[in-house]
């Protein structure tokens, strides 16, 4: 997606009911554009969840990565999408713990939510991507290097990482594939992971800040980064250097 | 010594189950299709056992971690795979859940499962079979690539809190090797003299658990692979688009 220019567009952000990926949604909705938000709950109000009337809602449980795909599919028909300028698949969950103990059930869901589903999603999403020389982005993880107390999570978001290298490459001319790596991130994600972080949340970035620098990173087609914890930090200093945050 | 192996049946883990056997091992070996390997069994007297498991279902691996209850394994090589090659976004969506299943959840499965139920012998060693592609990626084969990626780096992660059990962490890096699977999956042309004998990487994936080693990069290609795809990694991986992606036609999996 090239810069804001007022056109309004058309963009799916997966997993936009918590955290960062409903920053992401609020804010390319506040500026005109066209969103379908996802994510595993039913809402019974949309509009009021959001605030917003150009975001729709569609329960896709990623979970269920199949039938994921085809809610996607089927939600961006009805809303008579003819083409999809920006994906960002951001729905995750992680297990905490030592992998020895890491229960049958959760390795499954892991690699269902954070890594089939974006699979299926991206198969199915692929012509309406075409359509607009659309940007693909997914998020990954810094824990994607490897992490001993997160060993599937990790291993789902360097899959992600590797899938997205290959995919670029594939797609060269008909659709843009990036990843982005979020460094720890204080949304609710690491409760739900089964982690308490007490204090050293205090450490972490604000989901605001990792909104922004997600789409900063979208808008100029970085293949890759990385959103380290003092991103803030150096934005500062590279807004010195480079004019721009 | 008593050894496993999944995707006993055919190709690498074969190589890898005779030589064992071989070497006077007991080996349990684990797949879907099982007729050959029975006999292989009678053969054996005894020393190997057959399991038969469906790797692409979780309730057939719970059940299959439920029918070593009884052993200690100081060996187990995490070998069955397949794949899907061609366009990405023309490839049915059964398939990559199957692929991910096989490639990807399965050995997850197994390996908490052997280790977390006490199934592992101390000193004992599991290991793990990446793919060459992950230094130098591999477009025309995106969710494959993701399970080989995801499975080095599961094996990088667990490796600390598997010591504390005792057992040790293998990855394996091999390039294509010329069995029926790569034949099925490589584009026209392809030369196959270029593949590594099954015979010649199960010998040298044995050497390895045996000596502890972390990574196997077998081969000096793969050697050269690892280096470049580290030195140029994106360069490397357009290299493969040109030598894979362009010249595959139709799609396989
Ligand atoms: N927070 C961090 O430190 C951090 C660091 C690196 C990467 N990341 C990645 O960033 C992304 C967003 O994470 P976050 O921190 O914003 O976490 P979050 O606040 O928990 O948000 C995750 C979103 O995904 C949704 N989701 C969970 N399971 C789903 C399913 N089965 N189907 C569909 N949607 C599902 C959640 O729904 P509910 O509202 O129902 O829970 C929520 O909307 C994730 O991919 C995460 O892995 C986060």
């Amino acid at each position: 997606m090239a810069q804001d220019t007022g056109k309004a567009r058309n963009i799916l952000v997966t997993g936009a009911t918590d955290g960062i990926g409903f920053l992401l949604a609020k804010s390319y909705a506040s500026r005109g554009h066209r969103v379908l938000a996802t994510g595993r709950q039913t809402l019974s109000d949309d509009a009021a969840y959001f605030g917003l009337p150009n975001i729709t809602y569609v329960t896709a449980d990623q979970a269920f990565p199949a039938q994921a795909a085809h809610a996607v599919d089927a939600a961006m028909e009805r809303l008579g999408f003819e083409g999809l300028d920006l994906a960002i698949l951001n729905a995750g969950v992680g297990w905490t713990g030592d992998p020895a103990a890491e229960p049958a059930e959760q390795i499954a869901t892991q690699i269902d939510v954070n890594l089939s589903a974006p699979v299926m999603i991206s198969a199915t999403i692929a012509p309406l991507l075409f359509a607009r020389q659309g940007q693909l982005v997914l998020i990954g993880s810094t824990a994607a290097k490897g992490q001993a107390r997160f060993a599937t999570y990790a291993a789902t978001k360097a899959g992600l990482a590797g899938f997205a290298r290959s995919l670029r490459e594939e797609w060269q001319g008909r659709a843009h594939v990036q990843i982005i790596h979020p460094g720890p991130t204080r949304t609710a994600m690491h409760t739900k992971a089964g982690l308490n972080l007490g204090l050293a949340r205090m450490m972490f970035m604000s989901p605001k800040r990792a909104s922004k620098a997600i789409q900063k990173s979208v808008r100029n087609h970085e293949r890759q980064r990385k959103l380290s914890w003092f991103y803030g930090l150096r934005a500062l200093f590279s807004r010195a250097g480079e004019g721009r945050l | 010594m008593k050894a496993l192996i999944t995707g006993a049946a055919n190709g690498l883990g074969r190589a890898l189950l005779e030589q064992l056997l071989d070497d006077g091992h007991e080996v349990i070996a684990v797949d879907i299709m099982t007729e050959d390997l029975d006999r292989l069994a009678v053969q054996s007297r005894g020393a190997c056992r057959v399991v038969m498991a469906d790797m692409a279902n979780v309730t057939s691996i719970e059940r299959c971690l439920r029918s070593l209850r009884e052993d200690k394994l100081d060996l187990v090589i995490l070998n069955a795979g397949i794949s899907a090659t061609g366009k990405f976004e023309e490839i049915p969506l059964g398939a990559y859940e199957r692929l991910i299943h096989i490639n990807l959840t399965a050995p997850l499965t197994m390996a908490a499962g052997l280790v977390g139920q006490g199934l592992m012998q101390r000193k004992g060693r599991i290991v793990f079979v990446s793919s060459l592609s992950h230094v130098v990626g591999y477009p025309g084969a995106s969710v494959y690539a993701a399970t080989k990626d995801a499975i080095a780096i599961y094996a990088r992660s667990i490796a600390k809190p598997f010591r504390k059990s005792g057992v040790g962490v293998t990855t394996v890096f091999p390039g294509p090797i010329r069995t029926e699977h790569a034949q099925r999956h490589a584009p026209k042309g392809a030369k196959e003299n270029k593949r590594m004998e099954p015979k010649e990487l199960a010998r040298m994936i044995l050497k390895a658990a045996k000596r502890g080693k972390k990574e196997l990069y077998p081969g000096s290609a793969a050697g050269m692979a690892r280096l470049a795809g580290y030195l140029f990694p994106n360069f490397m991986t357009r290299m493969m688009r040109r030598i894979i992606f362009d010249k595959l036609d139709g799609n396989t999996y």
